[in-house]
């Protein structure tokens, strides 16, 4: 749980993540100059069209070999280049700090990585917690050498934050209008569904990938006798007594909740990914979403 | 409250057992919050965990009710239990008013140890389990009977009450006799019995009891008694091969040829199965003086007998020194008192032949005699003595006295003092008819060839016995006076101007004599022999003047005898068996002995029936407590299973 001693990225990853660059299916409007191409149109050197020169243009992108054969003035058009607004959601509410890695340093870290991956490519990385308020918008990196700022600002992220999974993503929604790949890392164990919160999302018009985090004790309970669970959250008490009928009706109950999850992301074009803590992160990265199509 | 529980609870245990039995409620609670108090565990979120044990709840009612039903049901069943252990009950109609009627025997026998501790102790113990299995609203009644029986309880429904009493029984060193129990028994089951002839008048209705004897039936069969309401139930105490010796017998007499000579005669006999070698030994003021070893087979006795030579006076001491089921008979006393003869007063003129057979060498050693003229009626001396009662018998011989004296008399010709007495006229030569043969006075004397020349027929007063009749009236009767007896003729027996009677000539007369002298002088003459029986009356004379003797039991605990009729003392505390001490002024003047020399108690195998008047009563077997106790250790066990089985409830893990 004591995330910040722990190496977010060890330089094994960053030299496997170096080769990786983060895909979105959408392509999207930059603000700046990037590495990829937009749908605009706009100065590179990649060609994508001619059209008739209107009054007005500029004379610089005038073809003045199809003027010379033809003896009409046409525009020669280019396909802009732009930048990748990358977005990561790490809640970090109690619940999160549990499992061995915790379940926060194992979204830290995640975000770290795929953080730095867009670093990489020069894309607008922006890593945000759910708790953070809609007026205050994080600082956003860009390029290889904002890496460290990158990562002490997810050192100093703790858990404890008291916020509902959909309110938290309703003020990261104000603050940042912006589209772009969005990467929701969270247990989703919110009293109150996920649903609202991926509702917004929705909304957002995002490439949403959806990273369901879950421990191994929540996956595989590993408890006996007669209990007193309570909630690391809101205090709330459930007195168990654990047998094997209870224990058969929790797997069915967990995965009732990740077929919900899924089925609910499938359907409104989010990509989602259950993550057990106990699979590394690099391991995620280089197979799990590669085959998901975030990476490539 | 305390009112409505006994009228409908009974209490079958002891605090103790409740005590044990008021910690298993608080014990169930105790584990159902043990079971509360779960191992507390820090989640990430109870959601799912919610969800699971809402899912299990909605299966079913059963699973939502289970924890909280189990305790409750629980807890209701250990109220059942105790309700059960209460046992409930209440008055019907049908069930209402039982009697019951409990007979302890505490006699002498019931002190043997065949059954640990004793019969008693055993009877008792038995007699409280059939208190504690009473029902409400039933009544019974304590009696404990030896030779005599005595109402420890009357009729009542308090247990408690009733508990108390019978564990005061104590045991007696008594003989036992069934009937006056009985009969104090059956006074409330058939009312209305009056000796009365004519029709009975019913005075209340009959109340039916149960009747139950704990005795070893050491008692003889009890006969002209009608059980009427009562049902009996002879519950027998004790084991048919306790082992028992006892001294049957133990008594001094004169050697019969020196008669200078005392011996002590001792009979051991064994009511035991096996045969047995007895160490008897004999002690006198408690020193060893002889000791005999006697073999003695089974259902036989053997005889002892130990010269004293020497021995003028003392208490004897006989022992069998044997370890046996019943102890109390295993020890035996015996005294020998100075003599003490009676005194006889003879006032007359002259009597010769009188004189003669109270000159008898057997009358002598009863009796002291002395004789004075007829002047003597008048001196100071006589009136003193007469009233103190310092004679045991005085005979008036054709005298008079102004006043009856304090003691046994006979007059001769004459009538007793007042006008109870009628005298007729003078009759010649009336003819003897009957002699009341039954009376100890005319025991064996014969008056056929007796003739009488003349007499004056009498007229006793109501209560009086004829002795001699004749046909013109009765010339000799016997009638009481105050605990005396007035032995008048009508004749004079002998006169030296003339001659009435040839009685005087007659073998009949000395035997007469001695009649007389035995029977009015009889209870000191009955002490001689030394031993009673416990609880018989002792009757003491004593030569002083005194009103009060003092009586030291063998418990050494002393009683004060005031002076009772017929001059003597009587005292009737001889429930203990040992050498009671008897002391005049301070100064001892003898003992006399209570033993138990009867075969009965001693013979201790219980007796397997009884037999009341005409009915039979057969011992009942063990086996009612028996299967009482039973069923209280069976729901015992069924609770220990339960207590089991929500401990393993609780436990489960993985079922």
């Amino acid at each position: 749980m004591a995330t910040a001693s722990l190496p977010l990225l060890s330089p094994e990853l960053l030299a496997q993540l170096e080769r990786l660059e983060l895909v979105s299916r959408k392509v999207f409007r930059g603000r700046m100059k990037g590495e990829r191409r937009s749908s605009r149109k706009g100065q590179s050197v990649e060609f994508a069209d001619f059209r008739s020169y209107v009054h007005g243009d500029d004379l610089r992108f005038i073809d003045w070999n199809t003027y010379a054969r033809l003896d009409r003035l046409f525009l020669k058009l280019y396909l802009e280049e732009e930048d990748l607004h990358f977005y990561a959601l790490i809640d970090a509410s109690t619940s999160m700090t549990f499992g061995e890695p915790s379940k926060l340093a194992y979204a830290k870290q995640l975000a770290a990585a795929l953080g730095f991956v867009g670093l990489v490519r020069s894309d607008r990385v922006k890593i945000e917690t759910l708790g953070q308020p809609a007026s205050s918008p994080g600082p956003v990196w860009r390029g290889r050498r904002s890496l460290w700022r990158m990562l002490n600002h997810l050192d100093q992220v703790e858990p404890g934050e008291q916020i509902t999974l959909a309110q938290g993503v309703k003020n990261f929604c104000l603050r940042n209008s912006g589209k772009g790949i969005l990467v929701l890392i969270s247990d989703l164990l919110d009293k109150n569904g996920f649903q609202d919160a991926l509702r917004y999302l929705v909304a957002q018009q995002m490439d949403t990938y959806v990273i369901h985090v879950l421990s191994q004790e929540e996956l595989e309970p590993d408890v006996k006798g007669d209990l007193r669970l309570i909630d690391c959250e809101d205090q709330d008490v459930a007195e168990i007594t654990v047998s094997a009928p209870l224990l058969k009706r929790y797997k069915q109950t967990l995965a009732a909740f990740v077929d919900s999850a899924r089925d609910f992301c499938n359907r409104r074009g989010m990509n989602y990914l259950l993550a057990n803590t106990q699979i590394p992160v690099d391991q995620l990265i280089a197979s799990y979403l590669r085959k998901r199509g975030l990476v490539r | 409250m305390i009112d409505f529980f006994s009228r409908y609870f009974a209490n079958t245990l002891s605090p103790l057992q409740w005590a044990a039995l008021s910690l298993v409620p608080p014990a169930i609670v105790a584990l159902y919050f043990l079971k509360l108090k779960r191992q507390p565990l820090e989640v990430p979120s109870t959601y799912l965990w919610h969800k699971s044990i809402e899912d299990l709840h909605v299966n079913s009612i059963w699973q939502r009710l289970r924890q909280s039903l189990l305790l409750f049901l629980q807890l209701l069943l250990i109220a059942l239990v105790m309700l059960t252990l209460l046992k409930p009950s209440w008055q019907s109609s049908r069930l209402a008013g039982g009697r019951y009627i409990f007979l302890i025997d505490n006699s002498a026998s019931m002190g043997a140890t065949d059954i640990e501790p004793t019969r008693l102790e055993a009877a008792k113990k038995r007699a409280l389990s059939l208190i504690d299995e009473m029902k409400s609203g039933d009544a019974a009644m304590v009696i404990s009977f030896a030779d005599s029986a005595q109402v420890e309880q009357s009729y009542t429904d308090n247990r408690n009450e009733l508990r108390r009493h019978v564990e005061a029984i104590k045991l007696t060193d008594r003989t036992t006799s069934l009937a006056d129990a009985l009969r104090v028994a059956a006074g409330l089951a058939n009312p209305g019995r009056s000796q009365f002839s004519g029709p009975d008048v019913q005075v209340a209705d009959a109340v039916p009891a149960k009747l139950y004897i704990f005795s070893d039936g050491k008692f003889p069969d009890v006969k002209d008694f009608s059980l009427g309401n009562l049902d009996p139930i002879y519950e027998p105490i004790g084991t048919e091969t306790a082992a028992n010796v006892a001294i049957a017998a133990f008594n001094t007499a004169q050697h019969e040829v020196n008669t200078d000579l005392l011996q002590a005669f001792g009979r051991v006999e064994n009511f035991g199965l096996e045969p047995v070698s007895v160490d008897v030994e004999l002690l006198v003021d408690d020193q060893l003086i002889d000791a005999q070893r006697v073999t003695v087979e089974p259902g036989n006795s053997e005889g002892l007998a130990f010269p004293l030579e020497g021995v003028q006076s003392g208490v004897l001491k006989l022992k069998a020194g044997i370890d046996d089921a019943l102890a109390v008979d295993n020890l035996a006393w015996t005294t020998i008192n100075p003599p003490q003869p009676m005194k006889v007063l003879l006032v007359t003129p002259g009597n010769r032949p009188l004189a003669l057979a109270l000159a008898t060498e057997k009358v002598r050693a009863l009796a002291q005699v002395v004789e004075h003229s007829p002047d003597y009626l008048k001196q100071p001396d006589y009136q003193k003595q007469a009233a103190s009662g310092n004679f045991d018998l005085i005979i008036y011989d054709r005298c008079r006295p102004d006043q009856m004296p304090q003691a046994d008399t006979m007059l001769i010709d004459r009538l007793p003092a007042g006008d109870a007495w009628k005298v007729g006229e003078a009759v010649s030569a009336p003819q003897i008819i009957d002699t009341d043969r039954a009376h100890p006075l005319m025991q064996i004397v014969e008056m056929g060839d007796v003739i009488v020349a003349e007499a004056k027929p009498l007229f006793p007063p109501p209560g009086s016995t004829v002795l001699i009749d004749t046909n013109a009236g009765p010339i000799c009767a016997i009638a009481p006076r105050e605990g005396y007896e007035d032995l008048v003729f009508g004749l004079a027996l002998f006169d030296s101007e003339r001659l009435d009677t040839n009685w005087c000539l007659r073998p009949s007369f000395p035997v007469f004599v001695l009649n007389l002298l035995e029977y009015l002088g009889g209870t000191r003459a009955a002490l001689m022999s030394g031993s009673v029986l416990p609880g018989q009356t002792v009757t003491w004379r004593s030569d002083t003047a005194g009103e009060t003797i003092e009586v030291v039991l063998p418990s050494k605990a002393t009683a004060e005898v005031g002076r009772g009729k017929l001059n003597a003392f009587h005292f009737s505390g001889t429930s203990e068996v040992g050498i009671y001490e008897v002391r005049e002024k301070g100064k001892t003047t003898g003992h006399f002995a209570v033993n138990l020399f009867d075969p009965l108690e001693s013979n201790i195998h219980p007796r397997p029936e009884l037999k009341i008047g005409d009915t039979k009563v057969g011992g009942t077997a063990q086996r009612e407590p028996a299967r009482y106790d039973a069923w209280k250790l069976i729901l015992l066990a069924a609770l220990a299973v339960l207590l089991f089985e929500w401990y393993i409830y609780n436990r489960r893990v993985y079922v």
